[in-house]
């Protein structure tokens, strides 16, 4: 049965009624009509009071709470009126805390918690070869190898392929343009579990050498590059040497392995036809995924994959060389596309933590003071009957407030900050591309507001009942405890500590920065601009190929501002990888010890010229000459490095060195080639140089270049447009990609380790900033607090120096404590977390000692408007101040 | 009608008022302002209720389901609210009454104490 709940209307006509019977009741007795009235509202009492208690009896409890927490607030906001420059500190202060940690949440939530779009995404696996015997962590698959797997193995229901190719694109866009592709089987996209959002994907039909060239385009593509033109479905491009249709978009996605523009069936790529791609076992270049067949687990999946490969490992011992160390790992896809960002994502969660713990030490410290200055407002109240609860539900609705506000402002600072921590993630998995600012953002502002606002309100002591307030009741005035006065600093010092561990991370990150830098590369930096012209057709050889290099380095020399210019084959830095491990060889008279197996050196083509234009110095023998070509001696210049190492004697020129690799016994018998030069070891793969074995072959003999150097007298970049313009005049199809001098080169490639650095300098700064704000905080409270004890000090005869000083001091106090403490609980941090994950670093001595100053540089700056203030009281007005 | 002065009114023991409520409906339906006479002129005038306390427990005691109320026309010719006993108020009663006879057996004996039986 529903009751009626009365509204207003009708308790007001109920006491009415109760009121005419009263009245009635009272004239029936013999009084006059006005005093019955009187007596009748005398007798009744208070009128609102029974009707709003009449109107509790059918309201909810908790609405009570709610009532009296909302006038707890409207208190709380007056009150905060009064302490405007207090609340915005808190609430700035909460922002940062509260903004970083969404945002970096948010962005690990997409990155490592979000499900992929692809169908059944948990039963795709993805299977990954490496050598981490000779550095190399993905050596992919070869078509022998993943047909082992496809005829042994029972659990994966179906493989899927990709390898990644460069194609010379025309027929999309108006310029001839390089596209990164992918080369997949008709597998792929069913494996993957992955949708078109137009037209079709490459099927089981668009296999094999005998289908028709077909492409599919990606999402991102074909929104930002094409407009979501739909016509383009249809329409027939070139791909190098071949032509396909383009058949479908595909969904959005995430690209693994490979961020593709397009993805062709192998028909496209000559090269996937070829006898070396088929039948060759160490040519290795295919990404292999997998779907778990009903029923099988990955555990099972990984222990037959494992199996299989052993049993191939053994069948053909000449395509895994035991100091190789041939390992597989199978993981799901979804795993496997995070890992890289797991590491750097808990450190950037673990930064956020720290800088929220600060801005709430902080802001503890803040309301503390506040509080202390509030002891007669609470002392009054609690005298007045006020409870512990109704104390600390005032203090409650004030953090309240303060933190609700703190959030607002942090979600809305987190809008920016997600782009920039997704863009910074974005290099370490491909995931965080496509982070968006999503409700995790709010419940976790939210959140984080409510911890840090029930923890704030009960910072504060409470007055105790039982403790004389008399003075406190009475003045009004400032009395500061040992208590209160310990855990300001207590909290002081946390926000020393943590900003310490803060700022030593960021110093040693940008002490790697600066040493990365300034490392000294061998290469001339500044005047070489470096232009990628992939060969139109590539093979190995082709005399046209040659032709068009030798008549570009002719054409471009004759430019006005050109010192000099070379072809080569590899751009250092950001060609890195593209080439593998290197490959192994041997020169005459070169016998490994037993069990060794031939040393692997990098292989580089380049023209004549490229160490003259590069500025690497030529120790030895002779540059390459336009006579090293097809058909004379083969030749080959040696790094300082391999003359060292195999030729102890100093006797390298005029010896013969030989490639053994298998990866070349398709080409049959590789031949010796005359050793006519050394150069000095320059490392064009890694940014931290190291010495590197490197044979350089004359490119005009094995005919394989693509990149162009340039030697400017003048700006490199003005070169540019006068060299794109040779190139085409002698090609019209011909790429003319990314121009950029070396220096520029290794800025890029550098460029994570720069975003490292900023990103954590970022954190150290406003941690820094927070600690300075809170030191000043503490300080300041503490002078005026004991403006009377300065002022009997100054009367006995102390210095305002001294005082000064004194002040000063105590700020270096709490610097020099939480440095020490921060020092302590950050080795300690570092120690734990080598547990979890690899590669943890201690900052050496230079970024600590770096942090320490700064910190105590900052405790000074923040200690001297005290510290003045201190020295400056007027001694009277102290003394007379209570 | 005398009045018995304040000083030598009694205080509604805690929690009795509700039985109270339902006793002086145990025949028929009443206004809140003749419960609060009824409760007053049975007790001798000792128990008056204050208004205060008798809407709110009226209020509590329909929400409870005890008492259903109607909108009537009262003797001031003003419409007054009419409380009724329903079954289940009816039920409460009767345990209110006997928990209530307990509490006074039991307060009794302790107050006047049977002279202890030796054996």
């Amino acid at each position: 049965m529903r009751r009626h709940i009365p509204d207003s209307d009708d308790l007001d006509e109920e006491i009415r009624g109760h009121m005419a019977l009263s009245v009635k009741e009272r004239i029936e007795r013999g009084e006059d009509p006005e005093a019955a009235r009187l007596a009748a509202l005398k007798e009744f009492g208070n009128i609102t009071l029974t009707r709003d208690s009449m109107r509790g009896v059918w309201r909810h409890r908790w609405l009570d709470a709610v009532e009296a927490l909302g006038r707890d607030i409207r208190v709380a906001l007056r009150s905060l009126r009064r302490a405007k420059g207090l609340a915005a500190t808190v609430v700035v202060t909460l922002a940062l805390g509260i903004g970083a940690n969404a945002a970096t949440f948010s962005v690990v939530r997409a990155v490592l918690l979000r499900p992929l779009v692809n169908r059944d995404e948990d039963r795709l696996i993805y299977i990954r070869q490496s050598a981490p015997g000779i550095g190399d962590e993905n050596t992919t698959f070869s078509v022998p190898e993943l047909n082992d797997f496809k005829s042994r193995v029972t659990t994966i229901s179906a493989f899927g392929d990709f390898s990644t190719v460069d194609f010379a694109m025309t027929g999309l866009g108006s310029e001839p343009r390089m596209v990164k592709a992918g080369v997949v089987g008709g597998s792929f996209f069913d494996v993957m579990g992955l949708r078109p959002v137009l037209g079709r994907l490459l099927d089981a039909h668009d296999d094999g050498p005998k289908a028709a060239g077909a492409v599919v385009l990606t999402f991102r593509f074909w929104t930002s590059s094409l407009n979501s033109d739909p016509s383009v479905i249809g329409k027939t491009i070139r791909l190098g040497s071949r032509t396909a249709t383009v058949i479908g978009v595909l969904e959005p996605s995430v690209p693994y392995p490979a961020r593709t523009e397009i993805i062709a069936n192998v028909v496209t790529s000559p090269h996937h036809l070829g006898a070396l791609m088929v039948t060759s076992r160490v040519h290795r270049m295919t990404e292999v995924f997998g779907r778990l067949a009903p029923g099988s687990s990955i555990d099972a999946a990984r222990a037959e994959l494992t199996r299989v490969h052993a049993d191939m490992m053994r069948e053909h011992p000449e395509a895994y060389s035991a100091k190789a160390n041939v390992q597989l790992k199978i993981a799901r896809l979804r795993d496997q596309i995070a890992a890289p960002a797991r590491t750097i994502l808990i450190v950037l969660l673990a930064a956020a933590a720290v800088v929220f713990v600060i801005a709430c030490s902080n802001v503890a410290n803040l309301i503390l003071a506040r509080s202390v200055r509030r002891e007669g407002e609470l002392a009054v109240r609690a005298a007045l009957g006020a409870g512990p609860g109704a104390l600390r539900r005032t203090l409650l609705a004030e953090s309240l407030v303060l933190c609700g506000a703190g959030a607002v402002l942090g979600v809305a600072l987190a809008r920016p900050l997600v782009a920039m921590v997704s863009g910074y993630a974005a290099r370490f998995s491909i995931r965080a591309l496509d982070v968006t600012l999503d409700a995790s953002v709010l419940w976790v502002g939210a959140g984080l507001a409510m911890a840090a606002a029930v923890l704030l309100a009960y910072v504060p002591r409470l007055p105790s009942p039982h403790a004389p307030a008399g003075l406190g009741l009475a003045s009004g005035s400032v009395r500061i405890t040992p208590g209160t006065n310990r855990r300001l600093r207590l909290f002081a010092t946390t926000q020393i500590a943590f900003s310490f561990v803060l700022l030593a991370g960021a110093g040693m990150l940008v002490a790697t920065l600066v040493a990365l830098q300034t490392a000294r590369t061998g290469y001339n930096m500044r005047q070489v601009l470096a232009v990628d012209i992939p060969a139109p057709v590539t093979g190995l050889g082709d005399p046209k190929a040659i032709n068009f290099y030798q008549e570009a380095t002719r054409r471009i020399s004759a430019l006005p501002g050109v010192k000099d210019v070379a072809v080569g084959s590899f751009v250092p830095w950001r060609d890195a990888g593209s080439l593998g491990p290197g490959f192994q060889f041997t020169v005459e008279g070169y016998k490994p010890a037993d069990g060794e197996e031939d040393p692997r050196a990098r292989m580089r083509m380049v023209a004549p010229r490229f160490f003259a234009v590069l500025g690497v110095p030529l120790l030895a023998g002779r540059d390459f000459t336009d006579d090293d070509r097809g058909g004379s001696e083969p030749v080959s210049i040696v790094s300082q490095s391999v003359a060292q190492r195999l030729f102890p004697n100093g006797d390298a020129v005029n010896r013969h060195l030989t490639w053994t690799d298998p990866v070349f016994s398709i080409f049959g018998k590789q031949v010796p080639s005359r050793i006519v030069g050394v150069v000095a070891d320059v490392d064009d793969e890694s940014v931290v140089p190291g010495p590197a074995l490197t044979i350089y072959q004359s490119a005009w003999q094995v005919g394989v270049a693509g990149r162009l150097f340039v030697h400017a007298a003048g700006d490199p970049y003005t070169l540019v447009p006068p060299v794109t313009r040779v190139i085409r005049e002698i090609s019209a199809d011909q790429p003319v990609e990314r121009a950029a001098t070396l220096e520029d080169v290794r800025a890029t490639v550098l460029s994570p380790e720069r975003v490292n650095a900023f990103v954590f300098s970022g954190f150290a700064g406003i941690a820094l900033l927070i600690a300075v704000v809170g030191v000043a905080g503490v300080l300041a409270f503490s002078v005026s607090a004991r403006t009377r004890e300065f002022g009997i000090r100054l009367a006995v005869g102390s210095a305002p120096r001294h005082l000064l000083t004194r002040v000063l001091s105590e700020g270096v106090q709490i610097a020099a404590i939480g440095i020490a403490a921060g020092a302590a609980g950050g080795y300690a941090l570092a120690r734990v977390a080598a547990g979890f994950v690899e590669h943890v670093q201690l900052p050496g001595a230079l970024p600590l000692m770096g942090a320490a100053a700064v910190l105590i540089g900052a405790a000074i700056v923040a200690s001297l408007m005290p510290a003045a203030r201190a020295s400056r009281v007027d001694v009277l007005q102290a003394l007379r101040s209570e | 009608m005398a009045k018995t002065p304040d000083d030598q009114r009694l205080e509604l023991l805690q929690g009795t008022l509700d039985m109270l409520i339902l006793r002086t409906l145990q025949w028929g339906s009443r206004h809140g302002h003749g419960i609060g006479q009824a409760i007053r002129s049975q007790s001798d005038d000792l128990l008056k209720v204050e208004t205060g306390s008798l809407y709110p427990a009226l209020h509590r005691l329909v929400k409870r389901g005890w008492l259903k109320a109607e909108w009537g026309v009262s003797e001031a010719n003003q419409r007054a609210k009419y409380y009724t006993l329903t079954a289940a108020g009816k039920a409460q009663l009767l345990r209110e009454q006997d928990r209530w006879s307990q509490l006074v057996n039991a307060i009794g004996r302790i107050m006047n104490p049977a002279p202890a039986s030796k054996e």
